[in-house]
């Protein structure tokens, strides 16, 4: 398989700077990429003239075995789909279930599920902040990122009792409710935490290092980037408002004051710093949402089997860390979906990666593939 | 446009183009078009200023191997005027052939080679039909309805 | 006992031995020579087994981390066990390597950075030959670890090892202009090529910081020296020809146990050598700070010996080198040579010009 892929790699007699062109493999196993990524990119000298992503590494075919599953099933495969953000993939499942089985979760449940939505976001922006990091060579973020993100964690251990795959946020509410000590827990954190974001944003924002590296590369402009689907930060980091919390609100997200951040420089440092204003808005969120917290039930009554109504449909679009998370579940009357799709982020901003990167350096792809945060599970599915 | 707006809008626009319009029951607005007005459809949908459906959030189909036919489904969505849509186009099971939007949104790009590596869908004016997930000398397609494991693969030496 | 005291008793112990074996002049300076490289190069390895360690404790307390602590007290003996390790590993090689430049490697790069010790003056006297071309010597041989990576990149028939060679190459060769250049100024000063000269005009005339003349030309004679330094041994932010997060690790990728090793240990012992120059040349060499030996005289202290206060402030340099690579994002390789090019040598050149109206107008 790999020498048709390669076969079809046509290298040039003529390349732009007289010498050879060669083709080298950046993957799959490497210490670089977010994932089990393979990259075939043919190279002059240090420029990039075509990359290739191979994909499928990963495929795991959750969405064929989603329609083996009941609805609530599901949402086990749902952690797996992105990792790094579990608790926003769980989110989007139950949600379109909700809508497509017309089921509507209590009030409290609603507002746990804000505040673990965006404690995962933060959580999901620190992994990514190592990730960059260390991606350009600067060892240090990748461990500030994830002390931190050691004490959502426990947080998320302390409710869930998992780390890493909650299968939390159900269908009708919420798996359980919290503890009575997770409030003022989440609040030492929120404060913790805040002056922390100045902090990395010391280290890393203006470091003329970083500013060489990651301004000015891998500029997308904004018509490009919603014709290829980009999608959350990284199109927010082209100057266009996109964030699905504002344009169609679901959960309170309405009811909280917060600001979608917007940067336009559509380079690799306005993606960052997108990113790193997020988690500001985050802190905002989840402070607000604990004001707000009312004691309830967390589940709604819901009958013992969930079965969606025939030739029904449903598609609902979801923020997650990354970017838009739609899914789509197709009923037919039973116990399970027909069929579900993932639309993720990652999916769609890796395609992009061939056309900004030609006539760069290696170590941009590197750069712009850290800027679009990626996770392969997502990729592949 | 609100979902009643929206489907008398195509109603009244695009009556020859489209087999049908409807508002589901989840509120999202459903049309289903014929097989030779799909490209000008969706063109429409993006160039048209009222519609300005700008962004293709994702492009994927359903086996029904009973009604003997593959859905190709469209979900488009408009960033200045915040509505959604779904298009769908129905594609003969044994011979599943379709147009391609690359031309009109890149994204569509990827999203028809995984259609066509996962349900054979093969999309006309498609520059790099290729598998995606799968390998390139794979015959089946995973997410037909009728496939079966081939346990594992013994590779030719 | 200070430096000079070791080196009589020394001598004074290997003359007999000399006489009973018979040895013509000549050869007892060979003899003599080659007795105290080997002591160099044994403090040196030595020094590095503990630079190892101070790296790992340094990178992990800046990352809120601990770093070794199990292996002996404060971890000290990792670095022991670390060598261990990698001298009973199994020694893998490529199947379609280059022979003689894969096995030649190693050598030249491990050779070529230990050779820059030999005129390093650690105190009065102390230093295994001092030549009167010294700067020059060990700008030279450092540069001549070059063809080791070139080598190794070249023999390990990898396209990674081959990208991260010519980077190399291309680093270094660029960074070794203005490392020069940074060091003239401290020459037309002193008006010696030798170390031990340079540091002997110090302690005649205080160090550099001290002296409202010199105090600028020589700081920045001082940084744009450190920043090409840490180019020179291939250290990060300037470490993209072992860029881990793009090409594995670069030119020594196809490299395993002692043939590693031996690279790893060249890294360091260029820093090291890097770092003595430039306390030598800066920082006056075994000079105590000025002021500080009255002060010992004046709360009755003993005078540290000039060989401690050497090793005392090589630890600052190299701790001020091991701080750069765990702040800094790594320089992508175009920004390395625009910078190495078009901003450290024309303040490099600047800097002379300075220097040498400073020194016309004395």
């Amino acid at each position: 398989m790999t020498d048709l892929l390669l076969s079809q790699i046509k290298l040039g007699d003529e390349s732009p700077s007289g010498t050879d062109e060669y083709v080298v493999n950046l993957g799959p196993q490497h210490p670089a990429t977010h994932g089990v990524l393979r990259l075939v990119v043919k190279l002059d000298g240090e420029s990039v003239l075509e990359t290739i992503p191979v994909l499928g590494y990963l495929h795991r075919s959750i969405e064929k075995i989603c329609e083996n599953r009941t609805f609530p099933q599901g949402i086990t495969y749902t952690d797996r789909v992105d990792y790094a953000s579990a608790m926003t993939v769980n989110l989007a499942w139950s949600l379109a279930s909700e809508r497509l089985l017309a089921i509507e979760a209590p009030v409290r449940a609603q507002w746990l599920r804000m505040i673990f939505t965006e404690l995962q976001r933060i959580a999901s922006h620190l992994l990514w902040f190592g990730a960059f990091g260390g991606d350009l060579g600067a060892f240090t973020p990748f461990l500030y990122g994830l002390r931190e993100r050691e004490r959502i964690l426990d947080l998320f251990e302390m409710t869930c009792g998992q780390r890493l795959t909650y299968n939390y946020i159900r269908i009708g509410g919420v798996m359980i409710d919290v503890l009575p000590e997770f409030v003022p827990k989440c609040r030492a954190f929120l404060d913790y935490f805040e002056p922390k974001i100045d902090e990395y944003e010391k280290l890393m924002t203006y470091n003329p290092i970083f500013l060489e590296r990651t301004k000015g590369v891998g500029i997308i402009p904004a018509e490009t980037a919603v014709n290829w689907g980009i999608c959350g930060p990284s199109l927010r980091g082209s100057g266009v408002t996109c964030d699905v919390r504002k344009q169609t609100p679901y959960l309170f997200y309405d009811q909280v004051k917060w600001e979608e951040p917007l940067e336009y420089g559509a380079d690799c440092w306005s993606r960052y710093k997108v990113r790193m204003n997020e988690l500001r808005q985050c802190v905002s969120i989840i402070r607000q949402s604990l004001d707000r917290l009312e004691p309830g039930p967390v589940e709604a009554k819901m009958p013992p089997i969930l079965k969606a109504p025939k030739d029904s449909e449903v598609y609902f679009r979801t923020e997650s860390s990354r970017g838009e998370m739609g899914i789509y579940l197709v009923g037919d009357g039973t116990a399970k979906p027909w069929k579900s799709k993932f639309r993720t982020a990652s999916f769609s901003n890796l395609a992009i990666l061939d056309k900004i990167t030609r006539g760069w350096k290696v170590a941009d792809i590197m750069a712009v593939l850290g800027s679009l945060d990626m996770i392969v599970p997502e990729v592949d599915r | 446009m609100n979902p009643e707006e929206l489907k008398s809008s195509l109603e009244r626009d695009f009556a020859g183009s489209l087999a049908s319009v409807a508002v589901t029951p989840q509120k999202e607005v459903l049309a289903v078009v014929k097989a030779e007005s799909y490209v000008d459809f969706c063109r429409s949908l993006r160039d048209r200023k009222d519609y300005g459906f700008g962004h293709l959030s994702c492009l994927t189909a359903v086996d029904y191997p009973a009604a003997n036919k593959i859905t190709v489904v469209c979900h488009f969505w408009s960033y200045e005027h915040r509505h959604q849509l779904t298009v769908k186009l129905d594609v003969d099971r044994g011979q599943p052939k379709a147009p391609s939007l690359d031309g009109l949104w890149k994204s569509a790009d990827w999203f028809e080679r995984e259609v066509f590596d996962l349900y054979g869908v093969v999309f006309e004016g498609h520059p790099n039909l290729r598998r995606i997930m799968m390998p390139d000398d794979y015959k089946k397609f995973p997410l037909r309805k009728d496939f079966t494991d081939d346990g594992f693969i013994v590779k030719p030496n | 006992m200070s430096g000079a005291d070791i080196l009589m008793t020394v001598k004074a112990l290997l003359q007999p031995v000399f006489q009973a074996l018979g040895l013509s002049p000549t050869l007892q300076t060979v003899v003599y020579a080659a007795l105290s490289a080997a002591v160099v190069f044994n403090v040196a390895a030595g020094l590095t087994t503990f630079l190892v360690w101070m790296e790992r404790k340094v990178s992990a307390h800046m990352q809120s981390r601990i770093g070794p602590k199990r292996v002996g007290p404060f971890g000290l003996l990792q670095t022991v066990a670390d060598a261990i390790k990698l001298t009973i590993k199994e020694d893998v090689r490529p199947a379609h390597r280059d022979k003689i430049p894969y096995f030649l490697a190693p050598i030249i790069g491990f050779v070529a950075a230990f050779m820059g010790l030999v005129v390093i003056p650690f105190d009065r006297g102390f230093v295994v030959e001092d030549l009167n071309v010294g700067i020059l010597y060990v700008v030279a041989i450092t540069g001549f670890s070059v063809i080791g990576i070139l080598m190794a990149g070249w023999s390990s028939n990898n396209k990674f090892s081959l990208l991260g060679g010519f980077r190399s190459a291309a680093q270094i060769v660029s960074y070794e202009v203005p490392l020069v250049l940074s060091v003239i100024p401290v020459i037309m000063v002193t008006g010696t090529l030798s170390l031990h000269h340079a540091v002997e005009y110090q302690a005649v005339n205080g160090w550099w910081f001290t002296s409202l003349r010199y105090a600028v030309p020589m700081a920045v004679a001082f940084m744009v020296f450190l920043t090409s330094a840490t180019a020179e041994a291939n250290r990060a932010p300037f470490d993209i020809p072992e860029a881990e997060s793009e090409l594995v690790a670069g030119f020594h990728t196809e490299y395993s146990g002692v043939k590693w090793a031996m690279f790893f240990l060249g890294e360091y012992i260029a820093v090291v050598v890097s770092s003595c120059v430039a306390v030598s040349l800066f920082l006056g060499g075994w000079l105590a700070p000025p002021g500080v030996d009255a002060l010992f005289g004046m709360m009755h202290l003993p005078f540290l010996p000039g060989y401690l206060w050497f090793l005392l402030k090589l630890l600052v340099i190299i701790y001020f080198i091991m701080a750069f690579r765990w702040t800094f994002p790594r320089l992508r390789v175009d920004q390395l040579m625009d910078f190495g090019w078009k901003v450290l040598i024309p303040i490099a050149v600047l800097n002379i010009l300075l220097t040498g109206l400073l020194v016309l107008g004395a």
